[in-house]
């Protein structure tokens, strides 16, 4: 899917739960969640490729765990809107392939790191009517990464042959999600989620004017617990 | 709307406030195009092996092993950067050129700290894409010989592609073009030495200490750039030339009256492309030298992306017949026989049906030859002079860049084969030799070795003729006598190579 598309698919989706959102009813239409993402990388990697790189030479991205964050707009009985975010994490890129290129060691050295801006927003459907404490969910949505901080490591610098300048475009994919909430009391309630997301970039590393790159596709795989507060 | 925008917006503002944060740099790029500008600083590391993992790849092949057995083994780790920096064309105009920088690394004495600067010219390759710098391509062997025998023995390691090579702007090579490739040389040097302090082998630093060497066009390169160090007032601790064309204008002289060397077909086109962009002159089409077949497009087919067996193949070029077959009948006995195909069945290899060079262009040279003689071939004058005053414009071209227009103030070792069918050793060393003698330069600030002479008693270089001796018989009786010739100027390089790091040794 073009970028354009991506984008138009959000628009659209942002304006269809708009127009579901009603009267007020008297619940609360806000809530502010805050809670754990732990994420998981199934990394997907093109070798990476250009001048004097030996071939096998992949890489894989460590998990990280980081704050959760959201808003969720409650649009009707069934349906709300979540915009989701982390506290932008570093994420560490680990070199895969041999263990050393000559004698530099390659294999398990974390090479480079980036923090990630990765809001996601979601349409999300809820089971069961409000009275039920316990109500499971999906949604579907888009994902935007903007990839920051980019940084080669020491080791990193030393596997490329010199100081490296590290570009990652912006990602925007789609995103589902699955979860269950549960109301505690008043105000507060509890979530927890499982999301996927499409999160694909070209990563290509400057180094004295020698670009290497490599597809990656990150595959994040996210399991979120929360708190929520209705407002 | 209105009743979600603040929280909604809140909420982003939150993860937009922790997006800061600056990415990492690479290197600064120079915006001086002036000759020996560093272009990127630092420049890229290639490579970085120890001494193990540097004997474990050359253990990897055979020729790896034999080079290992001659260089001994690495004292030294080495580690391989890219070097790009601004020097200039054969007409004075600006390049770009890239080129080698080994420097040594490790924990013994020899391999940090103050060291020597080897400065290293290559041979000939017809290969567009070749660069030195590149380790990890198993068909750079030269690089590897220069790594082995200098860098993993503690000597840092400057070495260009030559402009008109790799990613040099140029689009041609100012092949044996005396002026620029010294340039080429020095620029590659200044540039290695602003990068040196900038790599990630930084412990490793110039002691001032500045050899010279190179081999075939290489080892012609390595005498020009000392002639302008020296002309410049710079450093130079000591030369040592190998097998190179010094004596230029009488090596040409000597293809053109029969004795055709092995790699003609290739070095011809070379040169006059070489001296047509630096001089203007040499041609007005080049079908004044060129026979039809040949003429389209020669002047821009070498340096090329394509290999020299695959132009062969394709027509570009003869394999090995310079000159018809049918020679030029003047009527005048002495000059036609000149002209004759040689009896010496390696010159003869260079005449043939399908030919290069035409027979009226061929005669004309000789004529002037005939008419302006130089004083080294056909026949040695005292003194070996060059040409009072040729006429043709080839004549001129290879008298500029003639050697023997210098004299060394310090040592140089010339070191070649005496049986080289590629560069005629004695024709070139030698004259060298004589002219520098005829000039009053003391014996003993030259030395010139056969490595297929026979050791003398006390003689230094008396392993390297002994190793050589016996690689050649081995060649002869395992692959034959044709194979033996034909690869005799390149089986020479390793032992000049490590006679060159003795000589270096002493100083």
């Amino acid at each position: 899917m073009s970028m354009t598309k991506k984008a138009a698919a959000a628009s659209a989706l942002l304006a269809l739960s708009l127009s579901i959102a009603h009267a007020d009813d008297g619940v609360p239409s806000n809530t502010v969640r805050v809670g754990l993402y732990y994420v998981h990388y199934h990394t997907s990697a093109d070798d990476i490729s250009g001048p004097y790189v030996p071939t096998g030479l992949n890489l894989s991205v460590n998990d990280v765990e980081t704050l959760y964050l959201a808003y969720v707009r409650r649009l009707s009985e069934h349906f709300d809107l979540e915009l989701a975010a982390g506290y932008p994490p570093v994420t560490k890129t680990e070199g895969r392939g041999p263990a050393t290129l000559g004698s530099v060691p390659y294999n398990g050295q974390v090479i480079s790191t980036a923090r990630w801006f990765a809001p996601t927003l979601l349409l999300n459907y809820k089971f069961f009517d409000e009275s039920h404490a316990w109500r499971p969910y999906f949604g579907i949505g888009v994902n935007y990464a903007n990839f920051y901080d980019r940084r080669s490591t020491a080791a990193g610098n030393a596997a490329s042959g010199g100081p490296t300048s590290i570009s990652l475009p912006v990602s925007v994919g789609p995103a589902a999600t699955v979860g269950m909430s549960y109301h505690l009391q008043g105000r507060w309630s509890l979530y927890a989620s499982y999301s996927a997301t499409v999160v694909k970039s070209k990563l290509t590393a400057d180094t004295a004017g020698v670009m290497r790159t490599s597809d990656i596709n990150f595959g994040p795989r996210a399991l979120v617990v929360a708190a929520g507060y209705a407002f | 709307m209105s009743r979600i925008r603040g929280p909604f917006y809140s909420a982003i503002a939150v993860v937009l406030l922790t997006a800061c944060g600056s990415n990492s740099t690479t290197s600064e790029v120079a915006t001086s195009t002036a000759r020996g500008t560093l272009i990127q600083n630092p420049p890229l590391r290639i490579a970085s092996l120890d001494a193990a993992a540097l004997t474990a790849q050359l253990n990897a092949s055979a020729s790896g092993q034999q080079l290992l057995e001659l260089a001994q083994a690495p004292t030294c780790g080495v580690d391989f950067y890219y070097i790009q920096y601004w020097t200039v064309g054969g007409a004075n105009e600006t390049a770009t050129a890239t080129g080698a920088l080994m420097v040594p690394t490790g924990s013994a004495a020899q391999c940090s700290g103050p060291r020597p600067i080897v400065l290293y010219a290559h041979g000939t390759t017809t290969l567009k894409t070749y660069n030195i710098a590149d380790i990890t391509n198993p068909s750079n062997t030269e690089g590897a010989l220069v790594a082995a025998m200098f860098a993993a023995q503690g000597y840092i390691v400057v070495a260009p592609n030559y402009a008109g090579y790799d990613t040099s702007s140029l689009s041609y090579h100012p092949f044996l073009n005396g002026a620029q490739q010294s340039k080429d040389m020095i620029d590659a040097l200044t540039a290695a030495r602003t990068a040196l302090p900038q790599t990630l082998s930084a412990a490793t630093t110039d002691s001032g200490k500045l050899f010279i060497t190179g081999y075939s066009e290489g080892g012609y390169v390595a005498m020009a750039t000392h002639k302008a160090l020296q002309a410049a007032n710079q450093t130079v601790t000591a030369s040592a030339p190998m097998s190179g064309p010094y004596a230029l204008a009488a090596f040409f002289d000597a293809v053109f009256y029969g004795d055709v060397n092995i790699g003609s077909t290739e070095f011809t086109p070379l040169i006059t492309t070489s001296y047509q962009k630096a001089y203007g002159n040499i041609y007005s089409a080049t079908t004044d030298i060129y026979e039809p077949t040949y003429a389209t497009g020669i002047d821009t087919l070498l340096p090329s992306t394509t290999p020299i067996d695959t132009l062969f193949e394709d027509g570009k070029l003869p394999e090995t017949a310079l000159f018809s077959s049918t020679t030029p009948v003047t009527g005048n006995a002495t000059l036609d026989a000149a002209l004759a195909v040689p009896k010496n069945p390696i010159f003869a290899l260079g005449f043939g049906a399908s030919n290069l060079i035409t027979n009226d262009y061929r005669l004309s040279y000789v004529l002037d030859a005939v008419a302006h003689p130089d004083g080294a071939a056909p026949v040695p004058m005292p003194g070996v002079p060059l040409a009072a005053s040729p006429q043709n414009t080839l004549r001129i071209a290879a008298k500029l860049n003639d050697m023997r227009t210098w004299v060394p103030h310090v040592p140089v070792l010339l070191c070649g084969g005496d049986m080289d069918p590629t560069v005629y050793f004695t024709l070139n060393a030698g004259t060298m030799q004589a002219f520098w003698a005829a000039a009053g330069l003391p014996a003993e600030v030259v030395t010139v070795l056969d490595v297929n002479a026979a050791p003398t008693a006390q003689d230094p270089f008396a392993a390297v003729k002994v190793g050589f001796q016996e690689t050649e018989a081995q060649i002869v009786s395992s692959q034959g006598q044709v194979a033996a010739v034909e690869s005799y100027h390149t089986t020479v390089a390793p032992f000049c190579t490590a006679a060159a790091r003795g000589f270096f040794s002493q100083f």
